[in-house]
């Protein structure tokens, strides 16, 4: 397989890896630091923020996995505290705050998979312009 | 009508909503989605407003128009 054009010799595909290990870390190899620290930052606080919502219950062993997996590292970081949460008592599957906690961690799934994805693009192709009007 | 449509309004502006979380979560996929379009800070900043405004504003009347189009038919 042939990988496109790179810039200053980093790869791409490294590039998605570590981004997924750790979320703004592929930026971070592209030497976007500022967009690096703004992912970590926003990933990472919406990950937590759904821990601390939903009484730190939320990653389980559910359909909800397949999107939380997505932000990689962190969760995998988290998991070992939601399972311990989760054997302290039965979890309320019905509390809306649970739900949303939930839902928040499974948005950083797909908000990582969108960033893994934009680090790879921007040093798989270089030459695309930065800012994309009317998108 | 006016006691259903003031009782829906009490109900989705009330703190105890949980409703209300959906703002914080719509900030940051505003955040993340306009900084992976742009590079300026300045059109990500100005296009993660833009953007949440649009969805929270928009749902908003989404869901007003929902519960007015049930409570009349």
């Amino acid at each position: 397989m042939t990988l496109p054009a790179r810039s200053s010799g980093t790869n791409p595909v490294l590039a998605l890896v570590l981004g997924w290990i750790l979320p703004g870390a592929g930026h971070a190899y592209g030497g976007r630091w500022g967009k690096a620290v703004l992912f970590f930052v926003t990933i990472n606080g919406l990950l937590v923020g759904g821990m601390v919502l939903g009484g730190g219950t939320v990653i389980q062993k559910s359909l909800w996995l397949i999107a939380q997996l997505w932000a990689g590292g962190s969760v995998l970081a988290l998991w070992p505290i939601s399972n311990y949460y989760s054997a302290l008592g039965p979890i309320d599957w019905a509390n809306r705050l649970h739900e949303m906690g939930t839902l928040y961690t499974a948005i950083a799934g797909f908000l990582n998979l969108l960033v893994m994805m934009d680090a790879y693009i921007r040093i798989a192709f270089p030459d695309r312009p930065a800012d994309k009007e009317n998108a | 009508m006016w006691d259903a449509i003031s009782g829906f309004f009490l109900h989705l502006l009330a703190a105890s909503n949980p409703l209300w979380w959906y703002y914080p979560l719509c900030a940051v996929v505003a955040v993340v989605y306009k900084a992976t379009k742009h590079d300026e800070p300045r059109k990500i900043i100005l296009g993660s407003l833009h953007f949440f405004a649009w969805v929270s504003i928009g749902l908003f009347v989404l869901a007003v128009v929902l519960y007015l189009i049930q409570i009349l038919l």
